[in-house]
């Protein structure tokens, strides 16, 4: 198990270290303009003289240690035409904290929402009575989920923005201090969880159903209810809780586009900000955190995985190859 | 023919047995013919007659809702193709300007017709002439004459919605509303009596406005008949008076620049697709070789394994903003960027499935037979396949078409000079709440037909595609 562990972390640095690299090398290949506030204006010279001080006139490779030897140091460097000057951590330092709260609320707001959706439709797969209430929760969870899926949420949020500004009587735009005007980026941002986790808790379970174990509950006599409980929804629960801490990590950097829309001050609307500005040195460290985020979120979710699954051994099979 | 003897003969088995032989006793024997033992016969493998086409084409036409929306989809995708070629059609990138005014003819609500009116045989209309009226046309107003703001003119007739002047000389009528604001006597009906406007109003032939709000009108050239100094003419029958010269119109009206949405709709539409079908055919093709390769060829798996976990830990969404930012904007970066990891997925579930079914009792058995490695592939391993590889390609189109829209937000997409649906939906986002909120809702309603269709579509497939689903 530690075995295990350790392997998978020194696996996923060096997955960090590729996309670090590859994000840095690609950026290098930008124009030199993104490095600098007011390009037009100067002179050759100053330019010249600039690129050699940020020490972008050397090799890349060397270019590369020296960016490595200032992110263990924990700097991030600066910003280039964003807010000129500024370190770039103090920058996200300051944005982060709104995204970690949006992305939270919403995370737990879709959880709450999803699992019973997901719950209540794999049910009515069981039942077969045609009442209205139990057929309705599966048309609406699969009409839902065809639709959250299917459209483009770049559309759906732009008209939850506009009629949902307009029924709740607020500004279309964040404002801190206004309770309400967090409702709609909350809802937009969690409403495709709600559909993931319903479609997949139901998937799951719908799977889990047709299994010997239940069949045997069911011979013995347990009832419907409690046959759901602790037998399926357990099980079925399990292959989703691998992609929680993803899920968590995502939503704490911010949906970028929500963000943007409703001009909330985090980290996906910085992302975007930046990349409008052309801020070389911000969209890179802005792009990498964003990748380093995947790898971790798939880190924890393998381990905890491995943690709570009985099932999964850490044994080598031998393949039948 | 005689039943064996049982060895348990007991009191329950003898009748039971002699009913039966009674019974094959009866058989006429006629029926029957002797074959004598054939070596080749006895080693003959039977088969059925099972066709994995065929099944699959049956259970997808057994659901209904997707394959009405096969059919919408087909129809559209046709419409799309063959739209530049139908008749009346503007180009989608040509800015439309009115001919006398030179103005764009900018945010022109949605129209069936160009016809704005009907004027009787009779009437006199003013001919304003230009070079930029197109052939057989002609630009035309019955708009005599203007009054200028707060000048006095003479009333001689009330008729309650106009009212007739004398001004300098000139008779004509005048629109009396809001438009025109006209300070008439306090006993608007005794007339003559001098009266002023705060505008510049128009007046006209007759009591009747054929303008486009002070605007020329067109007609055909051949429905008038001209008078010699070329300022006038009659209509020769009941005539319709167009909006502008030409007899199509604006069905899904003109954005802010006078570009012809119905055409920027469909032709956005057909890039939308096109790099929608891109992303899925390199997918599919780049996903099945190296997934072929991953599965078959051993000494490849470990470095293929590493690579898939380089790539599947890195968020599409942040490859493609970074691909987008550092390539020139264009149809080409899109897909690249778009399908840069799109096939990791793809070839980590061909691998599976082929390191899994190449060891299956059938397989083993149709390789004993001696099948071939390509009908080997064709026949035993691509039906399993072929459900996810139809439904990855059929998400992958609403997916591609989702990543341009939101790629197009964040100022990355194409330029606006090529019209797809992200550059619509953007461009519309900030009019959603004035009157012009039909610039967001045309791209966004084929848009969702496009997108829901295809994934039903591929969903529904992908279920009839699974030899598991063929009864």
């Amino acid at each position: 198990m530690l075995k295990y562990i350790i392997k998978r972390i020194l696996a996923a640095l060096v997955t960090l270290t590729i996309i670090v690299s590859v994000v840095f090398i690609l950026v290098r290949q930008m124009p030199i303009e993104g490095y600098f506030d007011n390009f037009e204006k100067l002179d050759q010279s100053v330019i010249n003289a600039k690129l050699v001080q940020m020490g972008l006139t050397r090799p890349i490779h060397i270019q590369l240690i020296n960016f490595f030897g200032k992110l263990f140091r924990g700097d991030l460097g600066t910003s280039a035409r964003y807010s000129v000057g500024v370190s770039i951590g103090q920058l996200i330092a300051a944005k982060a904290p709104v995204s970690i709260l949006f992305g939270l609320v919403s995370m737990v707001l879709s959880m709450l929402l999803g699992i019973p959706l997901g719950l209540e439709m794999a049910r009515s797969q069981t039942k077969l009575s045609t009442a209205f209430a139990t057929k309705f929760f599966d048309w609406f969870g699969t009409i839902f989920i065809v639709f959250v899926n299917a459209v483009p949420s770049a559309v759906y949020h732009i008209f939850i923005q506009e009629y949902g500004s307009r029924a709740l009587n607020t500004s279309m735009l964040f404002s801190r201090g206004n309770w309400v005007t967090w409702v709609l980026p909350v809802v937009s941002m969690s409403l495709g969880g709600v559909a993931y986790y319903a479609m997949w808790l139901r998937r799951y379970m719908v799977d889990e159903l047709n299994r010997d174990y239940v069949s045997l509950a069911r011979a013995k006599g347990v009832t419907s209810k409690n046959i759901m409980k602790s037998h399926v929804f357990r099980n079925a629960f399990v292959p989703m809780i691998q992609y929680i801490p993803g899920a968590i990590l995502f939503t704490v950097v911010g949906s970028i586009y929500v963000e943007s829309l409703y001009s909330i001050p985090g980290m996906g609307g910085l992302l975007v900000d930046v990349i409008k500005k052309q801020d070389n040195p911000m969209v890179q460290i802005l792009v990498m955190i964003y990748s380093c985020i995947g790898v971790v979120g798939l880190l924890l979710g393998d381990l905890m995985m491995a943690v709570i699954d009985p099932r999964i051994t850490f044994v080598k099979k031998e393949g039948a190859r | 023919m005689k039943v064996k003897p049982s060895r348990l003969r007991d009191n329950i088995s003898r009748p039971l047995e002699m009913s039966i032989q009674a019974e094959i006793d009866n058989i006429d024997s006629k029926l029957f013919r002797e074959s004598a033992f054939n070596e080749d016969e006895a080693e003959r493998i039977g088969y059925s007659n099972y066709s994995y086409w065929r099944s699959t084409f049956r259970a997808f036409s057994r659901k209904k809702i997707p394959v009405a929306l096969l059919f919408v989809l087909v129809i559209l995708l046709v419409f799309t193709f063959i739209q530049p070629f139908l008749p009346g059609q503007y180009a989608a990138t040509k800015i439309n300007n009115h001919p006398i005014t030179g103005l764009q003819l900018s945010n022109v609500k949605p129209m069936l017709t160009t016809v704005k009116a009907a004027a009787p045989s009779g009437t006199v209309l003013s001919v304003t002439r230009s070079k930029n009226v197109p052939e057989g046309w002609l630009a035309v107003s019955n708009i005599i004459g203007s009054v200028p703001r707060r000048t006095a003119f003479t009333v001689t007739e009330y008729l309650d919605d106009w009212v007739r002047i004398e001004y300098g000389g000139a008779v004509g009528y005048v629109i009396n509303d809001f438009s025109t604001k006209l300070k008439l006597a306090d006993d608007p009906s005794a007339v003559p009596y001098e009266a002023t406007s705060n505008f510049n109003v128009n007046f006209f032939i007759e009591p009747m406005d054929f303008t486009n709000n002070g605007i020329e009108l067109f007609v055909k050239a051949s429905d008038a008949s001209v008078a010699d100094d070329g300022a006038s003419c009659v209509l020769n029958s009941q005539t319709n008076l167009y909006l502008i010269p030409s007899d199509s119109p604006f069905l899904f009206g003109t954005n802010n620049i006078g570009q012809d949405l119905w055409a920027l709709v469909w032709s956005g539409t057909r890039t939308s697709l096109f790099i929608g079908f891109m992303v899925a055919v390199i997918e599919a093709v780049i996903g099945m070789i190296i997934g072929m390769l991953w599965g078959y060829v051993r000494r490849l798996d470990r470095i293929l394994t590493e690579i898939y976990n380089v790539l599947d830990n890195i968020p599409t969404t942040i490859v493609l903003i970074l691909i987008a930012y550092i390539l020139k904007p264009g149809i080409g970066t899109l897909i690249f960027a778009m399908s840069l990891t799109s096939w990791v997925g793809m070839a980590r579930f061909i691998r599976n499935q082929i390191i899994i079914i190449r060891d299956r009792d059938y397989n083993l058995a149709s390789r004993c037979l001696g099948t071939s490695l390509p009908r080997q592939i064709l026949r035993n391993l691509l039906p399993y396949l072929v459900s996810v590889i139809m439904l990855q390609m059929a998400l992958a189109i609403p997916g591609a078409i989702g990543s341009e829209v939101f790629i197009t937000y964040i100022g990355l997409g194409l330029p606006v000079s090529v019209p797809s649906l992200g550059n619509l939906i953007n461009a519309g986002r900030k009019l959603l709440s004035t009157s012009q909120s039909y610039q967001l809702v045309f791209p966004t309603v084929v848009l969702s037909i496009v997108t829901i269709s295809c994934y039903m579509i591929g969903n529904a497939f992908a279920d009839a595609a699974d030899p598991k689903n063929h009864r």
